[in-house]
């Protein structure tokens, strides 16, 4: 698969003074799902907030190179952030389910693009399927989204962000909160949506990386180690470090 | 002595220190009452409350307090409508929008402003407001209603613009964050997301900014003109409940039934404020939205 959705070339992103990736290009295959692992710090939650320009919000950052989002450097000045995170949707490390209604929850950001959604129950109850919540919260959709449980919560973020249909999926540790049942449910539901979507995870969990992605990249210290078909990472690594931080011997 | 019995001795020196403040106001509370109760001798409690005639000194006196707690909710609500806006639109400039070095000062001013002393603010709406308000709109006196509300306002604004800061400030990250992430702007964030959050600690600010006018004496002694009588405008004087208890109290003889109906009026303010501060606690808890995500 040839089609990139994606492509870093040489980006480096400064907090102020502290340089926090250095000359990363790589490219995000579509429809693939991509693990981004790496020791606490090494930058690769970094890289994940650069794609949908969530580092905006951090003052004093400072992006350098470019990064192309379906053929457009998604840093250009004419660029709206506002329109890139309609295309690229992401589900946080906690579960942050707004405190209104589960259906309220999911209508939240179609409401938001001024677009009148001829059908909002059936949008809402489309994102709810995919993210497979709907049997268990078709008859409360009006209750509030904090009575759910975390596992719940956090798929409910991802209908939520799913509700944008977007064209990638950002995950930010979708699981680090989550008991392995959820967990097990969430890992399902990525099998499940990487048919339609492209996602880019972040992971700490590195039997995850290995379990649900197609290529892996490993970050240290801000540098992009190795970037490989998540097999031959974990099997074969070309670089002695991926090797050593796969096996457990830092990290 | 053993480990245990200092713990004991230690939680309980605690408890005393706590109960100081519980003893004190409830020795202010039983004067209040001790002081104010006999003026039912000579007035009911309806003839009180709802008497238009505020006649203390006349033969025979009439007491009826109905102008002084109208005049003290009017100079409240047009207070509490000034400041409610300012407040709360300062506050979430100051929480959300202004860069770090204009937050700083704008606290700070704003803090400045709570520690104004009310004499001096009073001063400022007798010697500046009131002549400006007389010249402007014709008037036979400046010393009025709309005055009074304005200098109200004044003191209420840090109040409410305090509280309602923290009460923002406390909206979880994440909520933002979840609602920027689905392509929201800062200002449908704010509205949609950051203010409903923080309704009940905005709420909480209004009453304590509103229980922080309706006490208020000074600023009302000096600006609010101090016609015992139901205004017809805002432009007419008026004599709120706390102003009328500071101007009589130095010539009423010990004892008389003006001096227990001054208490009385106390005991209707100390009432309103208790409201106040209940109605506060309520509000904090009936729109508090649970917070962020459970596990």
């Amino acid at each position: 698969m040839d089609s990139h959705i994606i492509k870093l070339h040489k980006v480096n992103f400064y907090y102020g003074q502290t340089q926090a990736l250095t000359d990363i290009s790589m490219n995000f295959g579509q429809n693939r799902v991509t693990a981004l692992i790496g020791p606490s710090g090494c930058g690769k939650s970094t890289l994940l907030r650069l794609l949908n320009r969530m580092n905006d919000l951090i003052d004093g950052t400072k992006v350098e190179g470019e990064i192309l989002f379906e053929g457009r450097n998604i840093y250009a000045p004419n660029i709206d952030p506002v329109e890139i995170r309609r295309k690229v949707g992401m589900v946080f490390q906690k579960p942050n389910p707004f405190p209104k209604t589960i259906y309220n929850n999911i209508s939240y950001g179609p409401k938001l693009t001024g677009v009148t959604v001829a059908d909002m129950d059936s949008l809402v109850e489309q994102s709810l399927r995919q993210a497979v919540l709907w049997d268990e919260v078709k008859d409360i959709l009006n209750k509030s989204a904090m009575n759910l449980s975390g596992g719940q919560q956090q798929r409910l973020c991802i209908a939520r962000a799913l509700a944008m249909k977007p064209d990638v999926l950002l995950m930010d540790e979708p699981t680090s909160a989550l008991d392995p049942i959820s967990t097990a449910k969430i890992e399902e539901l990525i099998e499940e949506l990487k048919k339609d979507y492209t996602i880019i995870i972040v992971t700490h969990n590195m039997q995850q990386a290995a379990r649900i992605s197609d290529e892996t990249a490993f970050f240290y210290l801000g540098n992009l180690v190795e970037y490989n078909k998540t097999e031959k990472i974990f099997t074969n690594p070309d670089v002695k470090q991926t090797e050593d931080y796969i096996t457990g011997r830092f990290g | 002595m053993t480990r245990r019995i200092k713990e004991i001795i230690i939680k309980y020196i605690f408890f005393l220190f706590a109960l100081v403040s519980v003893i004190v106001l409830g020795l202010i509370v039983s004067s209040l009452f001790r002081e104010g109760l006999p003026v039912f001798k000579s007035v009911s409690l309806k003839d009180f409350i709802f008497g238009m005639e505020w006649y203390p000194t006349y033969d025979p006196p009439s007491f009826g307090i109905f102008p002084l707690i109208f005049g003290s909710f009017i100079v409240t609500v047009f207070a509490t409508v000034i400041a409610v806006p300012l407040g709360v639109l300062a506050a979430i400039y100051i929480s959300e929008i202004a860069p770090q070095a204009i937050k700083e000062s704008l606290k700070s001013v704003i803090e400045l402003l709570a520690g104004l002393p009310s004499v001096v603010l009073g001063f400022f709406g007798m010697v500046i407001v009131a002549p400006w308000l007389q010249e402007t709109f014709d008037l036979p006196t400046g010393l009025n209603i709309i005055n009074a509300s304005v200098i109200l306002a004044i003191m209420a604004i840090p109040t409410i613009s305090s509280i309602s800061e923290d009460a923002l400030y406390a909206v979880p990250n994440e909520f933002k964050e979840a609602s920027y992430a689905l392509g929201a702007t800062k200002y449908e964030t704010i509205t949609k997301i950051i203010l409903p959050a923080a309704l009940s600690g905005i709420s909480t600010a209004v009453m304590l900014g509103m229980a922080r006018a309706i006490g208020e004496t000074m600023v009302v002694l000096m600006v609010a003109g101090g016609a015992a009588a139901i205004p017809e405008s805002i432009f007419d004087s008026v004599r709120p409940m706390p102003a009328s208890i500071a101007a009589e109290m130095g010539e009423t003889p010990y004892g008389s039934p003006h001096y227990h109906a001054l208490f009385a009026i106390g005991m209707v303010l100390f009432f309103l404020t208790l409201m106040f501060n209940l109605i506060a606690d309520y509000a904090s808890h009936k729109f508090r939205q649970t917070g962020s995500a459970t596990l």
